[in-house]
């Protein structure tokens, strides 16, 4: 790999001394958090998470997980892949459950659903993510989490029609970036919401970047998780910050049904710290 | 390719040292570069590794694909023997985890859940406080794991400690790949002029080079020994003096193979 194809580190623009105070444009200086989702609980909106399953009977939940799905790739099968129902949902690693608590904590009354394409096999990994996400944006969801990213350039194309895709069907798509400095697909495309870790601990407080490659920041590091086996973990990770932003898009969709991807956007980026107008 | 194969070999030196000297720049290239056995390059990572990110142990996991499993290949820092050569399903731990999501991962207050990857904990009587775990890379191929356990200055490993092993582990990964590399076209190379040197006719060259071929990557070297390969045939169809000459190198390259695997005393 050479010099000019080194991507950043992806969280640099969320470091302490790195976040930049941005000023709200004038038409929309007056959305507050409160007007995006304050009273919201998420109720009504069904959340994707795109990862290694969730485990639903884990105590985190209360029975918000509604079931869920195992992709495999099949080239007998119409859209070269199935999609085998999973139910209830197991999750094979933990990463899922941790990242369904993460949505479930911000958004408690969310509908949570798995689609598991990671931990069954280490063939095929970017295809199967790429299926899971074709398949979650045509099953009702209207926001998908994936905590997960491809860095080969061979499934760039792929990715990027599944984003445009989501974007015109009225699915948010809300990609944790690559942890390594690595090529990050489909998170880098601009009708995705990308997310990496701020250093801050509040599951509140997230920032806005205007420049390429990372557009929100939040909590990410050292985050208490539902992990399997009904157990809890610490963990950091660009993986942990995604599914907070997540949470805030199902509480923003629960209170304002419709709204298309770059609305959900603009309420996003109005929200965040370093541009909210003080309550 | 008929230019380079002027350059590396003019016509007015005889063949027997111009392959010589060949084997030789490829035998020291190697060794420039790498360490000389692979199990040494490996304990070079992970010891680098725990100095860099201030952890109290590591160890590297490399991916047995045909039986699924992760096997432990060196490990710096436990105080249980018995750790190396453990094996641990794909679907298994942090471990697990990485190499069948290719992501890295941090985790800590490990701990504090008794059975919080118990079967990793059983197996190896280490049950560390954090982990960083992320997946030695070819493209999208994972070859294996590099972790590293118990940070010593601090709670639990960071996004920087994540970012920088992500990277290190980029170096490892294609370290590890290239002497994985070497050790094979070695291999190849010496089972291909036994063949030569044996007196069981002539050999077709069409096994050794499939074997090269197998090496995996293109590269410079492997271009290179695969000429040798095919030159090797050319020169035993030739006739007598030739095959001599040629079996003059073999011994010359059995040299340099014996000077490699023996071990060394520690008065040379």
């Amino acid at each position: 790999m050479s010099e000019e194809e080194l991507p950043p580190a992806w969280s640099e623009h969320f470091l302490p001394n790195v976040i930049r105070r941005l000023h709200p444009s004038a038409p929309l200086a007056h959305i507050t958090p409160d007007i995006a989702w304050g009273g919201s609980t998420g109720r009504g909106v069904r959340v994707a998470v795109v990862d290694t399953g969730i485990e639903a009977d884990h105590p985190v939940f209360s029975g918000n997980v509604s079931g869920g799905v195992i992709i495999e790739l099949d080239e007998e099968a119409e859209d070269g892949y199935v999609a085998i129902p999973d139910n209830p949902p197991r999750d094979v690693a933990g990463h899922g459950t941790a990242c369904a608590g993460i949505i479930h904590r911000i958004a408690p009354e969310a509908e949570l659903f798995s689609v598991r394409v990671l931990g069954d096999n280490m063939r095929g990994r970017a295809v199967t993510f790429a299926a899971g996400l074709d398949w979650a944006i045509n099953n009702g969801f209207q926001v998908i989490n994936m905590s997960l990213s491809t860095s080969s350039e061979n499934y760039q194309k792929l990715f990027y029609e599944l984003a445009d895709d989501a974007y015109f069907k009225n699915v948010v798509l809300v990609a944790a970036v690559n942890n390594i400095p690595a090529p990050s697909y489909p998170s880098t495309f601009s009708a995705v919401v990308s997310v990496a870790a701020h250093h801050e601990r509040d599951p509140w407080t997230y920032y806005y970047n205007p420049t390429p490659p990372v557009e929100f920041g939040a909590a990410g590091i050292d985050i208490e998780v539902a992990w399997i086996n009904k157990q809890y973990a610490v963990n950091t990770g660009n993986s942990f910050a995604a599914p907070h932003i997540t949470g805030l898009v199902a509480l923003i969709l629960s209170k304002h049904p419709g709204l298309t991807p770059f609305q959900v956007k603009t309420m996003l980026m109005a929200g965040a710290r370093n541009l909210r107008k003080e309550e | 390719m008929e230019p380079k194969d002027e350059a590396v070999m003019p016509p007015e030196e005889p063949l027997a040292e111009q392959l010589q000297k060949l084997l030789r720049a490829i035998e020291l290239g190697g060794r420039a570069v790498l360490p000389s056995t692979n199990k040494e390059l490996l304990q070079s990572i992970v010891n680098a590794a725990a100095r860099i990110f201030g952890a109290a142990a590591a160890a590297i996991l490399l991916v047995d694909e045909v039986e699924q499993m992760l096997v432990f290949h060196v490990e710096f820092g436990n105080k249980q023997p018995g750790l190396i050569g453990r094996r641990i399903p794909l679907n298994k731990g942090i471990a697990g985890y990485v190499a069948m999501t290719g992501q890295a991962i941090a985790v800590s207050n490990v701990q504090q859940d008794t059975r919080f990857n118990a079967d990793f904990a059983k197996s190896t009587g280490y049950v560390p406080d954090s982990i960083l775990a992320a997946p030695l890379l070819l493209g999208e191929q994972v070859i294996g794991v590099l972790e590293v356990l118990d940070k010593i200055e601090a709670a639990s490993f960071g996004m920087h400690d994540m970012e920088l092993m992500g990277l290190f582990a980029q170096q490892a990964a294609l370290a590890i790949c290239e002497s994985q590399q070497l050790e094979r076209i070695d291999n190849a190379l010496r089972q291909g002029l036994r063949r030569l040197a044996s007196d069981e006719g002539l050999p077709d060259s069409s096994a050794l080079i499939a074997a090269l071929e197998d090496g995996g990557r293109d590269g410079p070297d492997r271009d290179d020994l695969l000429l040798i390969a095919g030159a090797f045939n050319d020169i035993s169809r030739l006739g007598p003096v030739e095959r001599r000459a040629a079996l003059k190198i073999l011994a010359a390259l059995a040299e340099v193979g014996r000077a490699r695997t023996k071990p060394r005393s520690r008065f040379a």
